[in-house]
């Protein structure tokens, strides 16, 4: 056998792949353990997510959140920052496109940039804050951003039931208008009553966005920078703090873009004490995406492929829930290990090459 | 860039039609067709609220009722925890137990009003079973179509109940109570605990008193740790029993009970939803439980299933779950409670049951 990789960004699919496959063989493992066939079990996974227009519809509204909080972690990681707070921003960025589409009555046309707008806002401010701490006084963006997850979180424990509570239900906002939601007839129906919505093409067009500006653009090549050497970066006259602050709000802002995707998309009202999951799988989205923006929205797909179809596989074979929810965090948590993968690679090329 | 592209792509899909050859394989383990053998021959699913299968209460409760149906019955039984707790991954779930072929859907839990408003439509072939509330559109619109059937408990003729006994039991001092969300349920359990309290008070003579600033809400149902330490604000505060309707919170709650109590302090904790007497053991065997306010949610359910097995189920109906029919109550063993208490409470819940003392569901003027 004969590893060598030439460029950088095949080396990376490899190792994505390698890591999907050794996350499957332990979920089959762990299947097996529970006396049910992991091969059948697989079948239902993947048939649970793909098997109907509807299905397919669901997995790809799944992802959509996921890809943009994968990229949000993503792109905070070129800038050498790891922003643990992807949840607090996408609940600060849905909560903002709620509270847009729950105040204003306008047409579509007019209330749903407006509360894309808000999310992208509200989110940015969320990332901005632990940015500036970075940047200026050089707390840990670790630190901060875990810390303004939670005072999120108890804003908007606050704030719904204060100005938005629902009618029946003190735990969640009134439903927006449907003129506020990404959900949209055509769409639905396309996909036989799917919750499919806009949301996705927003997240494949922040995909685009994003590879354009790492790639193409000063700023990004500065932001770059930043990340590879902090020092080099400065030495050579680039503003650094500055970098650190614009690279978490652009982070927040993707994120904050998720939470929108994910309750006036996905859902239609925000719900009281809960830190949306999906921020933190946006952090194994990114490590098996290797940090580039096509990556993490492969990567998307394939979580929201297993989570999609969690629930059939679940329902079609004699496992519990719990174990259904051990396998699938077993995929995600091997297929995040990309870096032991890595260098499993190199230690093999390596060997080769002694002998 | 097209290149990487592409090869994951690729990749991806010959993985995804690997595995789904593989399994075209027939298994034999799961999921027979039924459907030709007999129209009472049919399988229960259930989807979860928020938190686990073992929660102590209303999760754990409804999936035992069902299970013991199921083993009864001779019916295949399967429960499905939701990714998340919004309308659309509620949802998923019960489109998953449909298409494995489980009919017959039991939902525990108010948060399932909008999904089960829409699965009643979206799968006319199937039956859905809702506890705690109304199906009803995102405007709060209800309607229960003849599939369905809405299950209500009176939590405040429980709480009641239980208010009477914790004041007949410690005839003099503070108590207080711990809620998880602020939502109807849990209100009713309060104001209904109050209302027995200040009956109490009045017909027996006890001098028990809830101070304002000992009613809390804690707001999630999960955090052991909050209700452990709001307990212990409570206790060291001089309270001697808590109510605590909190799920989780409530074990929290338990465990700062058993602590005190193991150190010869008075601290006892009343239970909810379920008997919780087990949970409160401490050397061996005595319990800091108290009594325990609960809602027969397993008999519900049970009571759901048989009445579909013999072809009774009363779709369209909401039922309320309350004194009359023994729905709600304090458990049949209280060790923790005398003789003399237990036969007071007793005649209390006759009372309530003919209707000579009401218990209002409504605030009023009580606390929180």
């Amino acid at each position: 056998m004969k590893l060598q990789f030439g460029k950088g960004s095949f080396k990376n699919v490899a190792v994505a792949l390698l890591a999907i496959v050794f996350g499957l063989l332990a979920g089959a493992v762990l299947i097996t353990l529970t006396g049910s066939d992991p091969l059948a079990g697989y079948a239902y996974l993947f048939k649970g997510g793909l098997m109907s227009l509807e299905r397919f519809g669901d997995t790809l509204a799944t992802s959509t959140p996921l890809i943009l909080s994968g990229l949000s972690v993503a792109f905070a990681f070129k800038t050498g920052l790891f922003n643990i707070g992807a949840a607090g921003q996408m609940l600060m960025g849905g909560f903002c496109a709620t509270a847009v589409g729950l105040t204003l009555d306008l047409p579509s046309v007019m209330i749903l940039p407006l509360a894309i707008m808000a999310s992208i806002v509200g989110g940015a401010v969320w990332a901005f804050i632990p940015g500036i701490l970075k940047a200026r006084f050089n707390v840990h963006e670790v630190v901060s951003t875990i810390m303004m997850n939670w005072i999120g979180y108890w804003v908007v424990y606050y704030a719904v039931p204060g100005y938005f509570k629902g009618e029946f239900l003190e735990t969640e906002s009134r439903a927006i208008p449907d003129a506020a939601s990404l959900k949209v007839g055509w769409l639905s129906q396309l996909f036989n009553g799917s919750f499919i919505n806009l949301g996705l093409f927003l997240a494949i067009a922040a995909v685009v966005l994003i590879a354009f500006i790492l790639n193409k653009t000063v700023i990004g090549y500065e932001l770059k920078a930043v990340g590879y050497n902090r020092f080099a970066a400065e030495y050579a006259g680039i503003n650094v703090n500055r970098n650190i602050v614009l690279s978490m709000m652009i982070a927040g802002a993707l994120a904050g873009l998720g939470g929108a995707t994910l309750y006036i998309g996905n859902a239609s009202n925000i719900q009281i004490g809960v830190l949306p999951a999906q921020g933190f799988d946006g952090i194994a989205v990114a490590l098996l995406g290797a940090n580039s923006p096509w990556g993490s929205l492969l990567a998307a797909l394939f979580f929201g492929l297993l989570y999609s179809g969690k629930g059939f596989m679940n329902a079609m074979i004699q496992i519990p829930p719990e174990i259904a929810d051990t396998i699938i965090a077993t995929i995600i948590y091997f297929a995040a290990t990309s870096v032991l993968i890595e260098r499993l690679l190199k230690r093999l090329r390596s060997r080769k090459r002694g002998q | 860039m097209f290149k990487k592209l592409t090869a994951i792509f690729m990749s991806t899909v010959l993985t995804a039609t690997l595995l789904a050859g593989c399994g075209s394989t027939p298994n034999p383990g799961s999921s027979g067709s039924g459907g030709a053998s007999a129209a009472t021959a049919f399988k229960v699913g259930m989807v979860t609220d928020s938190g686990s299968i073992d929660d102590k209460s209303f999760n754990q409760g409804t999936w035992e009722g069902v299970q013991k149906a199921g083993k009864d019955l001779g019916l295949e039984t399967k429960y499905l925890k939701p990714t998340g707790t919004t309308e659309a991954d509620y949802l998923k779930e019960i489109g998953n137990l449909h298409d494995a072929g489980y009919k017959f859907i039991v939902t525990p839990g108010f948060k399932f009003s909008t999904a089960i408003y829409q699965a009643q439509d979206k799968y006319q072939d199937s039956k859905f079973v809702i506890i705690d509330a109304s199906p009803a559109d995102k405007n709060g619109k209800e309607s229960i179509k003849p599939n369905t059937v809405a299950i209500f408990f009176a939590e405040h003729e429980s709480g009641f109940l239980a208010g009477v006994a914790t004041a007949l039991q410690l005839k003099e001092g503070d108590v207080g109570f711990i809620g998880g969300m602020e939502i109807p349920p849990v209100q009713r359990y309060n104001w209904g605990f109050q209302q027995g309290i200040k009956y109490a008070n009045a017909n027996f003579g006890t001098k028990i008193t809830i101070k304002p600033e000992n009613v809390v809400y804690q707001g999630t149902f999960t955090e052991i740790a909050a209700g452990q330490q709001l307990a212990a604000h409570m206790y060291d505060s001089g309270v001697k029993a808590i109510f605590a309707a909190a799920g989780s919170v409530g074990l929290g709650t338990i465990n700062e009970a058993k602590a005190r109590a193991k150190a010869g302090k008075e601290a006892w904790v009343i239970g909810v939803d379920v008997d919780q007497y087990n949970e409160g053991i401490y050397d061996g065997t005595k319990s800091i439980i108290l009594t325990s306010a609960m809602k027969k949610i397993d008999t519900a359910a049970y009571d759901m299933v048989k009445a579909e097995k013999d072809g009774k189920f009363e779709g369209g109906k909401a039922i309320t779950f309350d004194s009359k029919n023994n729905g709600i109550g304090i458990p049949d063993k209280n060790p923790n409670l005398s003789s003399d208490v237990t036969t007071k409470v007793a005649e209390v819940l006759k009372k309530i049951q003919a209707g000579e003392i009401k218990v209002s569901g409504e605030r009023g003027d009580l606390i929180k």
